[in-house]
């Protein structure tokens, strides 16, 4: 627990001072990664912690980057709009969560497939609102700077990394992993199983809304294709898996891999960067179902998840 | 333009039917091989985009007729199907749903990048069957590739039905499908059966991108959207249940018939998701079925 603290508070202050040290490219690509950290790290608060699968949480993205976009255009100040972005998005988890966590993983997970396609059609469709395909410019008087925009994609970062270190210490984390282990015994046990999943991808929805109004304003430009990316699903499922999921470092160390495969294969094949991921994926789940860092985790000794692995070994 | 007429409903009922045995097609593969190693196969949709890729390209290459090209799609597609699951699928049977999704995704993944690699994301047709034929009595106009698309999967979902009734393999398929272990004890080889039905499905999927061709144009994406109609479809008739697909898949062909002739096409296109969230909401447990017996 000191031991994630620490490196925790170090990998902040190196992150805090980087706008001096970085040119504008390089701080671009470490807004890039944050974001994925923030958005990594809620995808893993549902999907890592229960194991119930969420393929469209880019949907919230989506959202919070038109609701962003939208409020900043009609006069509200940034941060305003990115905590109504974060509220909205929010506001939309609860509802869908209530839907369909009642259901078994599998339906969840089919049902979750659509729901970015959806946010999509409807961003496109209802022209009045969001001026459909033709997206929404930003004008660069209203925007927040660069460095700005770091701040707050870091902020929004260490929030999300944040809530799975302090869930993980919880009886409420326990009972999320308890779901991903046996949802019946756990049930059993007197665990409110929907009630938790729910409290979960409501949470989980929180910074991926925020995320998407920052990510607006960093780019100037949203139309429903940049927004709602189907690429965004796979690379959240992606950095999660390969690092491991629900703990606390996986996914950073998730992130880092896949920014690297980008940075490395984007620019001319950003076709082939997602193949290979999923390549990445399918190698990981079989050979590695833990990610990266239960590797590390061997050689070092138990971490934060111990607990759960206890549980699991006396289940088995 | 009055739609309530007598002519135009049937027009519509037609089109949506001829519409919703594609989709039948297409969705019986998947509930196949979920029926038998309760496997989600979320790459399901790019095997009928090989199979479209396969018609389009012995179509532009050699001139050959899609109708001609469909027993060479449904051959190219058993033998892939067949190795795929000898060297992919057969690893995540009986492990966890989640698993199973996970991996066909990463799967999905891989075949839809590669193909846009390969093919760009530019849309594709095969232009073979064109034209339009009236049917003077019934007052009735069938697009010749719609009806000719709608006939092949009604007859190639009928044979893989009377296939999986009749034959020895067939018996032995739905055996597995009912309890594998027994199955296995009765001296059936489990494994080789596994291979057999995912081939199976993937031919059947192949065969539903080659008719495919000629109705829609299509691109490496194209099967993100047809799988997704394809969960709604065996969602709706029941998961692993092989004739609940066939009904699932006309019911949706004719809701989105109608949704697309009183509203709009667009709107059609949301039909799928619609019914699946309607269905959820309204029997989430009745629709668990075979999945949840497991």
């Amino acid at each position: 627990m000191r031991l994630d603290l620490s490196l925790g508070l170090i990998l902040v202050l190196l992150a805090a001072l980087a706008p001096v040290a970085t040119n504008d490219y390089q701080l671009s690509f470490l807004l890039q990664l944050l974001l994925m950290v923030a958005l990594a790290q809620s995808w893993n608060l549902i999907s890592g912690m229960t194991g119930y699968v969420s393929f469209g949480h880019a949907v919230f993205f989506g959202v919070g980057a038109y609701t962003g976009a939208l409020l900043l255009v009609a006069g509200h100040s940034w941060w305003a709009a990115v905590g109504w972005a974060a509220l909205i998005a929010t506001a939309l988890a609860l509802p869908i969560g209530l839907l369909t966590l009642r259901l078994h993983g599998p339906y969840f997970a089919i049902a979750m497939l659509g729901l970015n396609e959806v946010g999509r059609t409807v961003a496109t469709l209802w022209v009045d609102l969001t001026e459909g395909g033709d997206g929404i410019a930003l004008s660069p008087a209203l925007l927040p700077a660069l460095e700005t925009n770091y701040y707050a994609t870091l902020f929004l970062a260490v929030l999300a990394t944040l809530a799975i270190g302090v869930v993980l210490g919880t009886r409420f984390g326990l009972e999320l992993q308890a779901i991903r282990e046996d949802e019946g015994a756990a049930e059993m046990v007197g665990v409110n199983t929907t009630r938790d999943k729910v409290i979960a991808f409501a949470a989980s929805a929180v910074i991926p809304g925020a995320a998407g109004a920052v990510y607006a304003y960093y780019t100037s430009f949203i139309d429903p294709l940049s927004v709602f990316l189907p690429a965004l699903n796979i690379q959240m499922v992606a950095m999660v898996l390969l690092g491991g999921r629900g703990t606390l470092w996986g996914p950073v160390i998730g992130v880092v891999i896949v920014m690297s495969v980008r940075e490395l294969t984007w620019a001319e094949f950003p076709t082939l960067h997602l193949a290979l991921l999923g390549a990445l994926m399918i190698l990981v789940i079989l050979f590695l179902p833990e990610g990266i860092l239960s590797v590390l985790r061997k050689r070092r000794g138990p971490g934060s998840t111990r607990l759960a692995e206890e549980c699991r070994q006396q289940g088995e | 333009m009055d739609l309530l007429q007598p002519a135009i409903l049937l027009q519509l009922a037609i089109g949506g039917l001829l519409a919703g045995a594609l989709y039948a097609l297409l969705a019986s593969g998947l509930n196949l091989v979920f029926g038998v190693m309760r496997v989600i196969n979320l790459a399901h949709g790019e095997l009928m985009i090989a199979g479209a890729f396969l018609a389009w390209l012995l179509y532009s290459l050699l001139g050959l007729h899609p109708l001609l090209a469909l027993p060479v799609a449904m051959v190219v597609l058993y033998i892939l199907g067949f190795y795929l699951q000898r060297l992919l699928i057969e690893r995540i049977v009986g492990r966890d749903e989640l698993t199973s999704l996970l991996v066909t995704y990463g799967l999905s993944i891989i075949l839809m990048n590669v193909g846009l690699l390969v093919f760009s994301a530019d849309f594709r047709a095969v232009p073979a069957l064109q034209g339009a034929v009236y049917l003077e009595d019934l007052d009735l106009v069938l697009s010749k590739p719609r009806a000719v698309a709608g006939i092949v999967s009604i007859v190639l979902t009928a044979g893989v039905y009377w296939f999986l009734k009749h034959s020895r393999t067939g018996k032995a398929i739905r055996a597995v499908s009912e309890h594998a272990e027994v199955a296995m004890i009765c001296g059936i080889d489990v494994t080789r059966i596994r291979m057999v039905t995912f081939g199976l499905a993937a031919a059947m999927a192949g065969a539903a991108g080659v008719m495919l061709t000629t109705i829609y144009s299509f691109s490496p994406e194209t099967g993100a959207d047809f799988v997704l109609k394809c969960f709604a479809i065996i969602v709706i008739g029941g998961m692993g249940n092989f004739v609940g697909a066939l009904l699932g898949g006309l019911l949706l062909g004719l809701a989105e018939a109608f949704v697309s002739g009183f509203l709009s096409t667009q709107w059609a296109e949301a039909v799928a998701y619609l019914l699946l969230v309607l269905v959820l909401i309204l029997r989430p447990a009745g629709l668990l079925g075979k999945a949840d017996a497991a």
